[in-house]
Order: C-alpha cells, then sequence, then structure tokens
C-alpha cells in the first residue's frame, strides 16, 4: 500500500481530499462491454498516484469519473458511486481540478487573467476578491507575464500551466492529470513536472496522474495503479516495489516501465513492400535556405509576422531515416509541410530528385493532387481530421485507389499492414469511432500501402504503448528499407536513436514585436452600441425614398465612418484602418451592383430606380463594415448578460465560441491538406472534385469543431460552468460617453432619411 | 435509465428525447449549439459570396426562384433543433450562425442578425408545434418550411420592395417548399452524417446511432 498516508489536513480549505470509489461500472452507448465493472478504489488524502495502463484501457475514462464529467461529453449506463471526503465529485464546484492533455482545449478567453477567472465567476465569487485570487494561482504556476496576455500566444508548456493555475484557483482537493505533458516537448514537459510538484507539495493535494511514460513521475508518486486491456486493476502499490515485481510483466503489456530498453521494431517480410524509386542514399528532396513566415493580425489592427522556419537546409535521402528535433515552436512541422508542397515557401527552394518529378516540375508545391500522393505521403499529428472513408479498410486504402494501384496487391499490403498495427480485427469498422491512439496508427498504415518515396510523419509514435510503438517503427523502417527517405519529427528519444541521421531545429529569431498603435475613436465603443449602430443602418436603407436623399445618407455616413477612425494621441499610426473597412465594404458594393442590375432589368430600365436600389444596400451595410470589426467576443458576452440580463450559460458559450473562430480556419486548411496529400483533393483536372472538396471541407470543419465543443464541455463544468446560474463577472460591462455619442451619431444618417421621406410623402 | 428502451426506441425509429428537464440545458448542449451556430456562420458567409451567380441566374427566369438559393440559410436551425432538442436551440444556432457571418462582412450588414432571428424563430415553432418529441425526416422539412414565412415578409419590407403582390406571395412559396427541402432534407442528412461520424455523442442523435451500431 501507499508510503505516504500521512494525512495532514490542507490549511487552505481545512479539507482532506480521501477519494472512495465503489461499484463503478460504465458502459459507454454503442460498446457491447463495459470500459469498467464493479471497480473499487480508495485513495487516501494527500496521495499521489499515478495511473498507467496500455493503449485503450480507460484511464482517461477513470480520471473523468473521478472528477464527475463522464457523461458530459459522452453517454452511457453509470452506476456505483465516486466520492470525495463524503460528497460527490460536483457537490462544490472546483472541488476536483482536471487539466486535459492537449493544451489550450479548455481555453475559455481572450486573456490568460480572465481564463484563470473563470471559474472564481461560476462561482459567484465578487469581482473585486477576483484578482489577488487570479494573481495568486498564475504565480503558484509562475507564469509571471501581464494578466491580459492572449491566451493563443502562450506555448503549449505555458497552456497546460495556465489550465493548473485555473483549477488551483477554485482550491480544489483533488487534482487530475490527464498525460499533461504526452504533447509537449522536453524542455516545457519538465517544466510542467516541477511546478506540478512544488503546487502538490504545498497544498497537500490528492493527486492522480495519467501517463503512457512513467519514468519521470516515479519520483512524483508513491501509489502505482496499473490498468490491464479490460480496464482491470492488476497491479497497485508503491512504484519502486510494484516496478521492482512486475516491471517485466508491465513491459510485455506494452507499458513502458522505466529501465527497460524500447522495444526492437517489429520486422516487415521482406516482400511486403518493392523496389524503390531511387537508388540507394539519392537525395530525395532538398531544402535549400527556405524560410516561411505567417502574419497574423492582432486585434489592435496591427499585423505580426512572425518567421516559423528561417533559411533552413535540408536533406532527406533515400534509404535512410532522418530525425527532425527542437523545441516547440522551432518550425518542425511548418518545415515539413513545406517539404511537402503543402505550405508556399517564402524564400529559397523545396526540390525533389529529378526520377520523382511529375509533368517536369520537381516542385511538389505545383503538383496535382494525384501526383503529389503517389510520391509524397503525410502524416499528420491530428489524425483525426484525415479520415475520409466509412470503413478502415476503404480508409487504408483511399490513395492507393486514387493512385490507381492494382486492387488486390495493394489490398494484401493493407490488411498486413494493418494486422501488424493491432488493427487486423477492425477493418469494416467505422475509423472515426477508434480512440486517438488507433486513429493514429491507421494514419500511418494509409501513409504507406502505396509506397511512396517520401514519408513525412509528425509525432507519429505520440500516445503509442510499447507494442504499437515496436508496429509504428517497423512500419517506419520497413519502408526506409524498401528505399524511400523518411523523415519524422519526434520528441521521443528512442525514436532518435533508431533514426539514421538526426537534425536538431532552433527557434528562428523573431522580429521585434509590433507597439501597439494609437486607437480608432470607435475601439471606445462597447459591443452594444456597435451592434445597435449597424442596425439602426437598416431603418435607414428603408425609409430613404429616392437616390438622390439615398446618396445624401450615405455621404453622412461616409463622414461619421471617418470621424469613427480617426486616431489621435501619442504612440505609432494604425496602419490599415481604411483598407480593412473597404475589404469588408466590399461584399456589399457587390450586392448593391447585383441589386441594381436586377431592378435595372426587372424595373423597366428605370436609372433613377437603379440607382436608388443599389445605394440603398450601400447605405444598410456600411456602417457594419466600420463598426463590427470592433466587437469583441468576450466584451459581449460581459454587455449581454450583464447590462441586457440575458442568461449567463448560454452567453458564456456562445462567447467561447466566438472565441474560437478564428481556428475554423486553420482546421479547414489542415483538411486541405491531408486531402490533397492523400490523392483527393481539389483537382484542376475535374471541377467536380471542387464541390466534393468544399462538402468534405465544411463536415470536416463541423466535425472538429463539434469535438472541440465536447472537450471544452469537460473542462468547463470541471471548474464549475455547469451550476453557474448565477454568476459574477471579471470584467464590468459600462455604457461610457463614446457609446452615447455613437447612438447619437448613427441617428443622424436615420434622421436624414425620415425627413427626405416625410418631404417625399 | 434502460438501455434496452433506449435501443428499441432508436429500433424503430422513434427519436430519443433530450435528458428532461427539457429546458435544463447541460453545458455540452450549450457548447455544441453555439460552435455549430459558430461553423455554420462561416459556411453560410462562404455561401453569400457563391450564391450570386446561380441567385442572379434564377432571377432572370422567374425572380421568386431566388427563394431556392436562399434556402441554404435556413439551415442552422434546423440542425441545431435536431441535434440539441431542447427548447430554444434552433433559434440560439441560426441566431449565432447570423452573428458569425457578419462578422467578415457581408452584402447585408445587420441585417442578417434579423434575419437569423426570424428565421430561427420559425424553425423553432415548428419543434415546440411537435412538443419537442419528434426529429425524423417529416420533423426536419417541417422545421425548414416554417423557417422561411417570417422570413420572406421582412424580405418583402427590406429587398423586395419593388415587388407586386404576386411575386411576393410566390417567392414566400417558394423559398418554404424549398426550405423544406433544402434546408430541411438536407439537414436531417448532415445530422445522421455528424452522428455516424462520433462527432454527437453526448447528444440524442449519437445516442440513436451508436445503439443501433454497436462495436
Amino acid at each position: 500500500m501507499s508510503g505516504a498516508a500521512v494525512a495532514v489536513p490542507s490549511m487552505a480549505t481545512g479539507a482532506t481530499g480521501a477519494v472512495e470509489v465503489s461499484g463503478l461500472t460504465w458502459r459507454p452507448f454503442g460498446r457491447r462491454e463495459p470500459i469498467f465493472t464493479g471497480l473499487d478504489l480508495a485513495l487516501p488524502s494527500g496521495q499521489r498516484v499515478l495511473l498507467v495502463g496500455p493503449s485503450g484501457s480507460g484511464k482517461s475514462t477513470l480520471l473523468r469519473a473521478l472528477a464527475g464529467v463522464l457523461q458530459v461529453a459522452d453517454s452511457g449506463d453509470l452506476s456505483g458511486s465516486v466520492t470525495i471526503d463524503g460528497q460527490a465529485p460536483h457537490a462544490r464546484a472546483g472541488l476536483v481540478g482536471l487539466v486535459l492533455q492537449e493544451p489550450g482545449s479548455g481555453v475559455v478567453s481572450a486573456t490568460i487573467g480572465r481564463d484563470v477567472a473563470f471559474g472564481l465567476e461560476n462561482t459567484g465569487v465578487p469581482r473585486d476578491q477576483m484578482p489577488p485570487r487570479v494573481a495568486a494561482a498564475l504565480q503558484a504556476v509562475g507564469l509571471t507575464m501581464p494578466e491580459d496576455t492572449p491566451t493563443h500566444a502562450l506555448s503549449g508548456g505555458e497552456q497546460q500551466r495556465l489550465a493548473l493555475a485555473g483549477a488551483l484557483a477554485l482550491e480544489p482537493r483533488l487534482l487530475l492529470l490527464d498525460e499533461p505533458t504526452a504533447m509537449l516537448d522536453p524542455g516545457n514537459a519538465a517544466a510542467v513536472r516541477a511546478v506540478v510538484g512544488e503546487v502538490v507539495a504545498g497544498r497537500h493535494l490528492t493527486t492522480v496522474v495519467v501517463e503512457h511514460r512513467l519514468g519521470p513521475w516515479v519520483d512524483f508518486a508513491d501509489r502505482l495503479l496499473v490498468l490491464d486491456r479490460d480496464g482491470s486493476l492488476v497491479a497497485d502499490g508503491v512504484p519502486e516495489a510494484v516496478l521492482a515485481e512486475q516491471g517485466a510483466t508491465l513491459a510485455e503489456q506494452g507499458i513502458w516501465v522505466p529501465g527497460v530498453p524500447a522495444p526492437e521494431p517489429a520486422a516487415l517480410g521482406s516482400a511486403l513492400f518493392g523496389p524503390g524509386r531511387l537508388g540507394a542514399n539519392e537525395v530525395a528532396v532538398d531544402a535549400a535556405d527556405v524560410t516561411v513566415r505567417r502574419s497574423v493580425r492582432t486585434i489592435s489592427g496591427a499585423t505580426q509576422t512572425t518567421v516559423a522556419v528561417a533559411g533552413q537546409w535540408l536533406q532527406a535521402r533515400a534509404g535512410q531515416s532522418l530525425a527532425l528535433v527542437g523545441p516547440s515552436g522551432s518550425g518542425k512541422s511548418t518545415l515539413m509541410l513545406a517539404l511537402a508542397g503543402l505550405m508556399p515557401v517564402d524564400e529559397g527552394v523545396v526540390r525533389v530528385h529529378p526520377t520523382l518529378a511529375a509533368h517536369g516540375s520537381r516542385h511538389p508545391a505545383d503538383w496535382d493532387t494525384v501526383d503529389l500522393a503517389r510520391t509524397v505521403a503525410w502524416v499528420p499529428q491530428w489524425s483525426s481530421s484525415t479520415i475520409v472513408a466509412g470503413t478502415v479498410l476503404d480508409e487504408v486504402m483511399t490513395t492507393a485507389r486514387a493512385c490507381g494501384l492494382v486492387e488486390s496487391e495493394a489490398q494484401a499490403r493493407a490488411v498486413a499492414l494493418l494486422d501488424l498495427l493491432g488493427l487486423g480485427h477492425l477493418l469494416q469498422a467505422d475509423p472515426r469511432h477508434l480512440s486517438g491512439g488507433e486513429q493514429r496508427r491507421l494514419a500511418m498504415a494509409s501513409a504507406v500501402v502505396h509506397q511512396p518515396a517520401l514519408l513525412l510523419a509528425d509525432e507519429a509514435t505520440v500516445g503509442q504503448d510499447r507494442l504499437t510503438w515496436a508496429a509504428v517503427m517497423g512500419i517506419v523502417e520497413g519502408l526506409r528499407d524498401a528505399g524511400s527517405a523518411v523523415l519524422l519529427t519526434t520528441h521521443d528519444d528512442a525514436v532518435v536513436a533508431r533514426c539514421d541521421r538526426t537534425l536538431t531545429l532552433e527557434r528562428p529569431a523573431q522580429p521585434a514585436p509590433v507597439v501597439a498603435p494609437r486607437r480608432p475613436l470607435v475601439a471606445r465603443c462597447g459591443p452594444l452600441s456597435l451592434l445597435a449602430a449597424s442596425t439602426l443602418a437598416i431603418p435607414a436603407g428603408v425609409v430613404s425614398p429616392h437616390w438622390t436623399v439615398t446618396l445624401v445618407v450615405l455621404a453622412v455616413q461616409a463622414a461619421l465612418a471617418a470621424v469613427a477612425l480617426l486616431a489621435p494621441g501619442e504612440g505609432p499610426r494604425p496602419q490599415g484602418r481604411l483598407r480593412r473597412v473597404l475589404v469588408r465594404f466590399l461584399p456589399g458594393v457587390v450586392g448593391g451592383l447585383s441589386v441594381a442590375w436586377s431592378t435595372w432589368l426587372l424595373g423597366g430600365r428605370d436609372l433613377e430606380l437603379t440607382a436608388g436600389a443599389g445605394l440603398r444596400v450601400l447605405v444598410i451595410v456600411l456602417p457594419s463594415a466600420v463598426l463590427i470589426p470592433f466587437i469583441d467576443a468576450d466584451a459581449l458576452g460581459d454587455h449581454l448578460a450583464q447590462r441586457l440580463g440575458l442568461p449567463p450559460r448560454p452567453v458564456v458559450a456562445s462567447a467561447a465560441a466566438l472565441q474560437r473562430v478564428h481556428t475554423f480556419g486553420d482546421i479547414w486548411s489542415e483538411i486541405a491538406r491531408a486531402r490533397r496529400v492523400r490523392g483527393i483533393g481539389a483537382s484542376r483536372r475535374s471541377p467536380r472534385a471542387v464541390l466534393d472538396e468544399i462538402g468534405a471541407l465544411t463536415v470536416g470543419m463541423l466535425i472538429r469543431s463539434l469535438q472541440a465543443a465536447a472537450t471544452l464541455a469537460v473542462a468547463m463544468d470541471a471548474r464549475g460552468f455547469s451550476t453557474a446560474y448565477r454568476r459574477t463577472w471579471w470584467a464590468a460591462a459600462p455604457w461610457r460617453g463614446a457609446d452615447s455619442a455613437l447612438m447619437a451619431a448613427s441617428l443622424l444618417p436615420l434622421a436624414v432619411a425620415a425627413l427626405g421621406h416625410a418631404a417625399a410623402g | 435509465m434502460s438501455t434496452t428502451k433506449l435501443h428499441t426506441a432508436a429500433t424503430r425509429g422513434v427519436s430519443i428525447r433530450a435528458t428532461r428537464p427539457l429546458l435544463g440545458w447541460r453545458t455540452v448542449d450549450l457548447l455544441t449549439v453555439a460552435f455549430l451556430g459558430a461553423a455554420f456562420g462561416i459556411a453560410y458567409w462562404g455561401w453569400g459570396i457563391a450564391y450570386e451567380a446561380p441567385a442572379k441566374a434564377l432571377g432572370l427566369a422567374f425572380p421568386p426562384l431566388q427563394g431556392i438559393t436562399a434556402a441554404p440559410w435556413l439551415i442552422a436551425g434546423v440542425v441545431g433543433g435536431l441535434v440539441i432538442r431542447r427548447p430554444g436551440a434552433a433559434l440560439l444556432c441560426e441566431v449565432i450562425a447570423a452573428l458569425v457571418s457578419m462578422l467578415p462582412g457581408t452584402q447585408w450588414g445587420a441585417t442578417v442578425l434579423v434575419s437569423g432571428i426570424l428565421q430561427g424563430l420559425g424553425a423553432e415553432i415548428a419543434f415546440a408545434i411537435l412538443g419537442y418529441g419528434a426529429f425524423g425526416l417529416a420533423a426536419a422539412m417541417l422545421a425548414g418550411a416554417l423557417s422561411a414565412p417570417l422570413e420572406a415578409v421582412y424580405e418583402w419590407f427590406v429587398y423586395w420592395t419593388d415587388w407586386g403582390m404576386g411575386y411576393k406571395v410566390a417567392y414566400l412559396a417558394i423559398l418554404t417548399a424549398a426550405g423544406a427541402v433544402i434546408a430541411g432534407g438536407g439537414g436531417w442528412l448532415l445530422t445522421r452524417s455528424l452522428a455516424r461520424a462520433g462527432a454527437l455523442n453526448a447528444l440524442p442523435p449519437g445516442q440513436e446511432v451508436r445503439e443501433q451500431h454497436r462495436v
């Protein structure tokens, strides 16, 4: 049993955090067998538990059960009980703190201070008491930047620490960490572990950590729990003792036991792949002095350019594997996309071997989707978004079919690969119902069936246990030995050790951050006046009687817009104000012309009617083009709830969704890339494929955003959102002078229109 | 709760209702409807750009036929209602979609927000008539159809001011029929494919699919 059962009640809460699980049974709908059957478990106060098990054993599920959020993002039959100090986990909001695996998946707000305050808002803490608690939580996890730092500007490790701070602000008694470092580079992972160690020691929290690789956590834990593939507890005790007694057995089951060397990659039959297209050691792809930049427009209107890859040289050779390593932010994934022709390069050149050229071009970016698929394979980090078929077998055959390979030969190879990866019994299963680890392995199989000359795999071994790791690496090495060039980005030392060569990337030097420019006058207005002023344009347009009056109304609007966009004061001049308005106004101009044209044709070619109809559209649209960009999602939520009294939970959920809208574009391009490299992307050869593509991308974007919603629901409920009917708010929702001024100003065009109407009537 | 009952309900083709109480929105209900609405908003914006050419072509043949190209904008309310199955879901989904489609700038400015409210209200009325208990193809088509009338009448006053009553009534009829087929039927198909993709596991359509295809 545990070595640290010295129960010292936490000073902060006066409580202990003893956990009792009895008879827990859980069967999600759609599975015949339960994940747990009658599970019993007791954790004394302050115990630090390391929970491990092979891929698919239900570790994360058990964590969600302990947090009382099992049925938040899933549905099924649940029985038995979980209590913390005799109470249900959701008896008090924040009693159980939960940190999820994917950095950023639980982010609710645009700034870090507000994000930490989310739980405090849900539990009705008065606004004036929030700042000290937020500051204390941020300090505890070592986030020292200003509280208005944007959440999306944090690194993965910082986002994990932010999630921890959000949990700590509610003074939990039980802390649950679901593979908190699985997606982090070694530096960030160590920082997160150190912070967890400090926080847990300082607050005497009962803690459960789920990890695949238990090595770095062994010193932290005083109890090790092992689940087997059926969700039963097979080992329980002091980590050192369990590992000494059962280490070899656990390693055989696939658990990464510290001190046991990495397994040998599985041996593929040498007949599986045919001869490669290039001679050994020929350069398959060559990046010369490649630079990739990215531009992000900040909320203040300034454009911030970051350098993702700076002047990078790289050669990937046939019959060799190359490990691409470096901290997160060093551009590994971006460089890989550039090599695959999926990301345009700003400087430098990417070239393949002349033998691999398609239609005379050595640049993959120029190729058609099928030509690209034939030569290049890419396994993305998020393999769930690349799923395109309804069964595992069709999924794995997609590219082979697109390339026109002989069906029987390709299928034999596909089945052999799936067998090796432990997916052989799932040929007819729906790939979207597989676990994350299974989907990653499926993506690997799908990438190599057609034996591409170049394989690019992004973190292919994340989340794999020893057995599946050996299978994935076996495939990588089998393809290499058949003469393909293989490039792997990885944080996994065991992968690096197997690779023929290693290339370490450094984080590129970044241009100095732009100084925040002066703000236009309109930026002082709150969201409600901005929305109302935009809406007042509708009656102004509708009542404008004649094209002359409408033109005057439009002129008044334009003059007011010019005033609204003035930016007096100190500091650099804001750039691109007019351009942004014009870009947003452009659809309005097109719409106006189109309405005018219809009126011209239908209205007896009357020039005055035509001008009136077209101008009316412009009057309705112009204020929106100027004002809407200044609406901030968080502020909109604040005002709708506090000023208009709308129900708080729908308002907060909507604001959280608005906050994520900017990620939808990234999702869209990621799915588009995956389809293109698999040979089923939009093609110049077939316009029909373009329509299919748009449909597939829209559905793909919906699916991914719904998955994000489900994960966010878990994170929000773990911070007390499910009972937040009487919420307090981190920020006030003031109605300022600027708001009144805007309302008065936007009544002016309406008054002109109404006067014209009265005069005409 | 008995799974056998659920199972047979799903296989008999009877809709699974949302958990009781119907007004007890769970967090995942709120976030699902908000994210759905936001994603539809982006798609709406894209359709706003793509729609001009086909709408003009139909308008040349017979102006009220533009009701056909307007029908895709009714889909968010239908899908929101079919997925969440609670009072207010259809309205909220369509309003969020309208709000998001307005953000990047469209040819309609803030009028889309008014449209979103009227369309969502129409779909909401359909689900309310059915007591939030039926979510099959017929219910979806009813919701698609009822999304149209309020919107059509509003458009009479904002966009089609120059039309005679004959055109206006024809537009209302065409938008209603197209709403039933495109937004209703299309929304039903989309909901089914989202459920099959495992994206609705915590929600009634996901339960219906999963209990029919156990692994």
